[in-house]
């Protein structure tokens, strides 16, 4: 119970915290909407068929889940950890009973239920605005579980970048340096057709791409018949991995 | 009596700087003991590894344990140039930080403890500076610990403010807290505090009650004498076998007890010369901290002077760093 508690407590500080910094609750929900209207609504494609977005709109769906489940956990969680380390607050909580795996999970359900929230907006929107099919069939209700497992994901690789950055800016500018390239070379808007051939081994590395074809395998109709049990569990077991790393680098002491 | 805390030849360094240096330390169970020291002393780097959150070499023990092993729910911290977050009220900081530990005390009674209780809905970061110090100080009382740690817990703070602080601080020592307390206010340790310790270049140069050290190191009281005749009065004072020294517009004779302010006066009235006033001072913690770090003292700090002026003279006002009364 007492471990309940302290998530608990540290999980509803974050979360008014979040809430009532304004900037940071409308870029959270604007920049995936965003996406989905410029990439979704405005941006055509060839004549001839040929270049970006030339799939049919839901291909894509797993790209704009990708950029809330990717850059909202990294930025978030690393410059958490970089204004909890100006204002001594790990100092104080080294103190108390509150161990580095239990702050992590806290700032983790947090980061679920923002990016959860987040995803069905993105949903919507591609629906409306592009048209997109999304097959409404039982394996749909497996995208909780990988948005979940993707977000834990990131939000340890989070807890690292937070760790070897040393400041708020630092940590902005080392997320979207990951995340940019990540965003756009893990099988999401750009297909393997487009990349040169040399490079697919290297789509293979990134988190990112099992989460991509595992969301892609469950609402997208020409895949809908793909097997995702392997992209699932490759992103639960990095979910761990990267949880377990990200708490152990959260800072105890100076 | 059982020791709350021991530190056995603790040092810490920072690349080439030594901020702690071989520091052997002990504070017994109930006790307050104050860290004193100017700035960079090292009192933020000993109070850090006291806690456990710095590592460093020596044998330090808390209740016993290692610093990191002890049971967080009897310790509390209020960490030098701590934030907690900015858009949480007092109310919801109290909460948060009470709902970390098994136990917390009644949040209402914490922000009425710190004096915030008027304004406990506020976001923090709309508090003053002040305010914000003492939120601060109610989450490092949440969990009602046996061990205290507060690092300049009263910087910022008004003076009535620290006056209610100071009597908080005093209730949780009389039921048994024990407090290890830095500050830069020797008026708030001379106040409070049972043992004393000095940290200069990250060592511990003096320990003992605040009169001990004000024995050993203090210097002698002083009677300071207004007067434009100072080498005149410099003169009629020694010959009364008074050890008299002259400034340009004043007199400063030591080792002056109180009941020797009254033959003091009749010898200056004997001779002739006027004075706008006679201050005299006891010896302070002030003192013991610039005898001992040599450092200039900057005013501000000092207790309220207090002086005596004959009738129809000009009544001087000053500050010192002594203890004054009047005569």
């Amino acid at each position: 119970m007492s471990r309940l508690r302290r998530i608990r407590a540290e999980a509803v500080a974050a979360w008014h915290s979040f809430l009532r910094r304004r900037t940071a609750v409308f870029f959270t929900f604007f920049f995936p909407v965003l996406l989905v209207v410029i990439f979704g609504a405005l941006v055509r494609t060839q004549p001839t068929g040929g270049g970006l977005f030339a799939e049919p709109a839901a291909y894509y769906i797993p790209g704009y889940l990708a950029t809330v489940v990717l850059f909202t956990p990294l930025s978030r969680v690393g410059s958490e950890i970089a204004r909890h380390r100006d204002d001594n607050r790990f100092e104080k909580l080294a103190t108390t009973p509150l161990g580095r795996g239990e702050w992590l999970l806290a700032h983790t359900l947090v980061n679920v239920a923002i990016i959860g929230l987040a995803s069905l907006l993105i949903l919507g929107l591609v629906v409306v605005l592009t048209g997109a099919a999304v097959p409404i069939t039982p394996r749909l209700a497996l995208l909780g579980p990988f948005i979940v497992g993707a977000v834990v994901l990131f939000c340890g690789f989070g807890a690292i970048l937070g760790r070897l950055s040393s400041t708020q800016d630092g940590v902005i500018a080392a997320s979207n340096t990951i995340a940019f390239p990540l965003l756009f070379l893990s099988d999401t808007f750009v297909t393997l057709e487009l990349l040169p051939g040399w490079f697919a081994p290297l789509v293979d590395l990134s988190p990112l791409t099992y989460f991509a074809r595992g969301v892609r395998a469950l609402t997208y109709g020409p895949a809908i018949e793909a097997p995702y049990g392997r992209e699932l569990a490759v992103v639960a077991v990095l979910a761990v991995g990267f949880f377990v790393a990200g708490a152990y680098a959260i800072p105890r002491t100076d | 009596m059982n020791e709350a805390v021991v530190a056995a030849g603790v040092s810490k360094r920072y690349g080439e700087t030594v901020a702690v240096d071989d520091v052997d330390l002990s504070v017994a169970d109930s006790e307050v003991f104050g860290l004193i020291g100017p700035n960079g002393a090292g009192k933020t780097t000993l109070v850090r590894a006291l806690t456990g959150t710095t590592p460093v070499d020596g044998e330090i023990t808390v209740h016993g344990e290692a610093p990191t092993a002890v049971d967080a729910d009897r310790v509390g911290l209020l960490p030098q140039s701590f934030s907690p977050p900015a858009r949480l009220t007092a109310r919801e900081l109290i909460d948060y930080y009470g709902g970390l530990y098994a136990t917390a005390r009644d949040t209402d009674d914490v922000l009425s403890a710190v004096g915030m209780a008027a304004a406990a809905d506020s976001w923090y970061e709309t508090l003053s500076g002040g305010q914000q110090r003492r939120v601060c100080v109610g989450i490092a009382l949440v969990n009602d610990p046996d061990l205290l740690f507060l690092d300049e817990p009263t910087t910022g703070i008004d003076p009535a403010g620290r006056q209610s602080l100071w009597s908080l601080l005093e209730e949780l020592a009389d039921g048994g807290t024990t407090i290890v307390l830095t500050s830069h206010s020797m008026t708030e340790i001379q106040r409070l505090a049972d043992r004393v310790g000095l940290l200069q270049d990250g060592r511990l140069v003096a320990v003992g009650t605040p009169a001990e050290l004000i024995d050993s190191h203090g210097g002698e009281s002083q009677l300071v004498i207004d007067t434009d005749q100072a080498a005149a009065a410099v003169d009629a004072l020694t010959d009364a076998d008074f050890a008299a020294t002259p400034g340009s517009t004043e007199v400063v004779v030591d080792g002056v007890s109180p009941v020797e302010i009254g033959d003091a006066a009749a010898v200056l009235s004997t001779a002739g010369i006027e004075y706008g006033s006679l201050a005299w001072s006891e010896p302070s913690l002030d003192d013991v901290y610039l005898q001992l770090t040599g450092e200039a003292f900057a005013a501000g700090d000092a207790d309220s002077t207090a002086v005596a002026t004959p009738p129809d003279t000009p009544s001087p006002t000053g500050t010192e760093s002594r203890q004054e009364g009047a005569q």
